[in-house]
């Protein structure tokens, strides 16, 4: 139950997009997630959706897993229709009924900003999918280096995000053991109302708080005794290098953001 | 008939996606009354998976598991109940301590349980008692023990209880000879007083030895052997085929009946080994 999670969950593999500078690849989602703001019309939106499925192509992952993604997010894509469908008119009246009144144009917006937040989602798992976290947190290190200037020490920041990165599998595995302990000993923490769930949660959290900060007094020995001293003078052993392919990537995302831009221009809005 | 019965069990992890894993598969056993079986196998054997079965924290993808003759998932509101029957001590202390005090902790069972103030106070000294927990270790918080005293505070906490089945997922991993050799005296203890049956998973074929008088090997999710411990252990090389090894002292014979000394096959604990050894010394005396 605890292990559906797939939220920022990395599938190993070997394509291209998996093999990309995460640097770039960070760059490009910031600028997609942008990016589908932009378009007001179908053409627009139909390019950048486009876009999406040349990258699920070229990481070779299942389509599945991308819809997975999306789980999590079915009730605030519904909430959204919903309000669209019922609070945007224009264009012609389809129901009309007490306080009811539903317009095509409402429908329109309303599957266009649901295609939104799904292309949306989807283009962030597509990283989280193809990027391992210790990557995904070393290209934000590099790309947050310049705030160096402003005093703010990245280094530590990404190594934290690393450390809670890293510690989320095994903490979910812990709990996992923890309850089946405690259930062990006839601990019920499936019935009951409101109260008495959480209560129950207890026998559960204490040992777990415990062992979490156990694990973080012997990470720190650990960092210690290997002569961790925080990131100044640091080398890498993994470099990052740009090479012609990342090059290719930037491009088209520039073209994309171009053809978007200029489809908006050329092409009237389809909103109401 | 057998206390505790597995019918055709079979788990299986993850259905239906690419993470499918079959732990053990089509297992039949019984387990008498009064027996103390040592369940020995190496990582990923699906012992784990089979005693987290018998007390149903893990329901069967196929099959049953028969408490008394009646399958314990028939129903399945009254889980709870086997949970009390069968109990399982898991192999870290850790996951499970958390009152403030020891006293506390082993109360916590019997307390789920539903019984009441005086019943759950006997219980608790009377798990202590087994455990040869000190009276005064009771008030202390279980963060402050030594690893074999959480280990023994845990092993109380499911012998309060009362477990008919009591069942001991690596009791002795990470203590020093003299905190296993308490425990493992405890544990049969526990099981001459009670008429419990008792199941001890463990790595040490030497503790297996010492206290089991049957074994269950386990291998690939299937029951590899199942009988008394010395027919378990003359079979030395089949369990070295499937990666097992045979008690030191096991081996040791076997050197010594190569190099020619009449010695039997079926040593596998020091005390025995001394009782068949010192005849042929005296012999060598005498020469």
């Amino acid at each position: 139950m605890l292990s559906d999670i797939t939220i920022g969950q990395f599938f190993p593999g070997n394509s291209p997009l998996h093999r990309m500078d995460p640097r770039v690849k960070l760059v490009v989602i910031f600028a997609y997630i942008v990016l589908i703001f932009v378009p007001q019309n179908w053409a627009g939106l139909g390019v950048c959706v486009a876009y999406l499925l040349a990258g699920l192509l070229i990481s070779g992952l299942p389509a599945r897993l991308l819809l997975r993604s999306i789980k999590p997010i079915v009730p605030l894509i519904v909430l959204t229709t919903v309000l669209n469908v019922f609070y945007i008119s224009g264009g012609e009246t389809l129901v009309k009924w007490n306080f009811i009144h539903i317009t095509t144009g409402g429908v329109n917006n309303a599957i266009f900003i649901a295609v939104r937040i799904v292309a949306l989602i989807m283009g962030s798992s597509l990283l989280t999918y193809t990027t391992s976290p210790t990557t995904l947190t070393d290209a934000l290190e590099r790309l947050m280096s310049p705030l160096k200037v402003l005093r703010i020490n990245v280094h530590e920041i990404s190594m934290m995000m690393t450390i809670a990165l890293r510690f989320i599998p095994t903490l979910i595995e812990e709990t996992d053991k923890i309850m089946a302990a405690q259930k062990a000993r006839g601990a019920d923490l499936e019935s009951g109302g409101l109260v008495q769930r959480v209560k129950a949660l207890v026998p559960v959290l204490i040992p777990l708080f415990v062992s979490a900060f156990r694990r973080a007094c012997d990470l720190a020995t650990a960092m210690e005794c290997r002569c961790y001293h925080g990131g100044d003078g640091r080398t890498r052993m993994k470099q990052m290098k740009m090479r012609r392919s990342d090059g290719v990537f930037l491009a088209s995302t520039v073209l994309l953001c171009a053809v978007v831009i200029l489809l908006n221009i050329l092409l009237a809005s389809s909103l109401a | 008939m057998s206390v505790l019965e597995v019918r055709n069990l079979s788990v299986t992890y993850a259905t239906g996606t690419p993470f499918e894993k079959t732990a053990i598969q089509g297992i039949n056993l019984c387990f008498e009354q009064g027996d103390l079986v040592g369940i020995i196998g190496h990582t990923g054997s699906g012992k784990s998976t089979l005693v987290q079965t018998l007390n149903g924290l893990l329901r069967p993808t196929d099959g049953q598991v028969l408490l008394d003759g009646v399958d314990i998932w028939e129903t399945p509101q009254n889980i709870r109940q086997v949970r009390f029957r069968v109990g399982l001590v898991f192999q870290y202390p850790e996951h499970q301590l958390f009152e403030e005090t020891c006293y506390k902790d082993i109360a916590f069972g019997p307390k789920n349980m539903g019984l009441s103030a005086e019943e759950i106070d006997a219980r608790v000294r009377e798990a202590a008692a087994y455990v040869d927990l000190k009276p005064s270790l009771l008030e202390k918080s279980p963060f402050d023990l030594s690893g074999g005293e959480k280990r023994r505070v845990a092993i109380a906490g499911v012998m309060a209880m009362r477990p008919e089945i009591l069942i001991l997922d690596e009791p002795t991993a990470g203590l020093d000879p003299k905190g296993r050799d308490t425990i493992l005296r405890q544990i049969r203890a526990y099981r001459d007083e009670n008429h419990a049956t008792v199941l001890l998973v463990s790595h040490s074929m030497e503790d297996v030895a010492r206290v089991a008088d049957r074994v269950l090997v386990m291998d690939h999710g299937e029951v590899a052997m199942y009988d008394d411990t010395p027919a378990v252990f003359a079979r030395a090389e089949e369990l070295g085929k499937r990666g097992l090894s045979v008690p030191a002292v096991t081996r040791v014979f076997a050197g010594l009946r190569e190099r020619g000394l009449p010695l039997p096959e079926n040593a596998y604990t020091v005390e025995q080994a001394v009782a068949m050894l010192l005849p042929h010394l005296r012999k060598g005396g005498d020469r």
